[in-house]
């Protein structure tokens, strides 16, 4: 009878005869003993320094995208417009042309 | 030009002359430290890419039911700003992201709609371009796509779970962070609206071009 107690325990916890239950690995041990569960989300100011990016060369890309971005379309539009202007005088040079001759 | 125009570009350059100056000395945030400050470029052409997605479709509606070729000039350059802005915006924003996130994008509804707002913008020119005859009328319905898009991108993120911050954020911010904002926001205004009278002016004498086309030719 205390033979089959034992054998049933030993089954539940890894409870060997010859030791008492204050040995038995608790399961909070257990537990605790395990890695923890990382979370997804790490905030910025804990990662270790090896994984966090500098600022500033994402912060000059960033600025210096926005200046480049928007002189390219002054450019662009100032282009556009100077050959409308020249065309719409060569054409207008040449209806006084006709309308004169 | 209108008589406003070169003054007020004089002004615009002034303030972005100043406005290095204001960012500069405006605090770190607590948390993201200095990549923080792409927020005030980041922000103001956010507003500018959506201000010129409601003026194109505000414009393309105007143009559907009256006919009037002013209103389709000014669709197709608020079309060309939301192109601009909205590059900017979606180009900032990822290198703003990358470290403050850990990753360039995520496919939340904001970033996402906002992307498809852009998409619907670049289609508009290329119809304009490529379309042919009756391309003006189709691309005016395609614009209020865009414009039906805008009140979703900017409620979205009090709605849907998200990373990006909330609409909460930029009442609540204190005169330090907001001051440089405001600036930025302004001086985005102006190059905005600039902009627009420029593309505008470029629409008119493009029309004035083809009608002294259709004279000679008459």
């Amino acid at each position: 009878m205390a033979a089959c107690i034992v054998w049933m325990l030993s089954l539940m916890g890894g409870f060997y005869p010859g030791e008492s239950a204050t040995d038995w690995p608790s399961t909070v041990t257990l537990h605790a003993q395990q890695p923890e569960a990382v979370d997804e989300f790490v905030p910025i100011d804990e990662l270790p320094p090896q994984d966090q990016l500098p600022a500033a060369p994402l912060l000059v890309t960033a600025y210096a995208f926005v200046v480049l971005a928007l002189f390219a379309y002054v450019i662009s539009v100032a282009r556009r417009l100077g050959a409308v202007q020249r065309d719409l005088e060569r054409l207008q040079a040449e209806l006084k042309r006709n309308g004169s001759t | 030009m209108p008589v406003w125009f070169t003054p007020a570009t004089a002004l615009c350059g002034l303030m972005f002359a100043i406005s290095p100056f204001l960012i500069a000395n405006a605090p770190y945030e607590s948390t993201m430290g200095l990549v923080q400050k792409i927020f005030y470029v980041h922000l103001p052409s956010a507003w500018m890419f959506l201000i010129a997605a409601i003026v194109c479709g505000v414009a393309s509606i105007r143009f559907l039911f009256r006919g009037d070729a002013r209103h389709d000039r000014l669709a197709w350059a608020a079309a060309e700003l939301v192109v601009l802005f909205g590059i900017v915006t979606l180009v900032t924003g990822p290198l703003w992201a990358r470290k403050a996130w850990g990753v360039w994008w995520q496919w939340d509804v904001r970033l996402t709609a906002s992307l498809i707002g852009w998409m619907v913008s670049v289609a508009y020119l290329l119809l304009r371009k490529y379309g042919g005859p009756g391309s003006d009328k189709l691309a005016a319905g395609l614009a209020l796509f865009g414009m039906a898009n805008v009140p979703f991108i900017y409620i979205s993120v009090n709605y849907w779970r998200t990373i990006h911050p909330t609409t909460s954020v930029v009442p609540t911010l204190p005169t330090s962070f907001g001051l440089p904002l405001w600036f930025s926001a302004v001086m985005f205004l102006l190059l905005f609206v600039l902009l627009l009278r420029a593309r505008v002016r470029l629409e008119e004498q493009r029309a004035q071009l083809d009608a002294l086309y259709l004279s000679v030719d008459g």
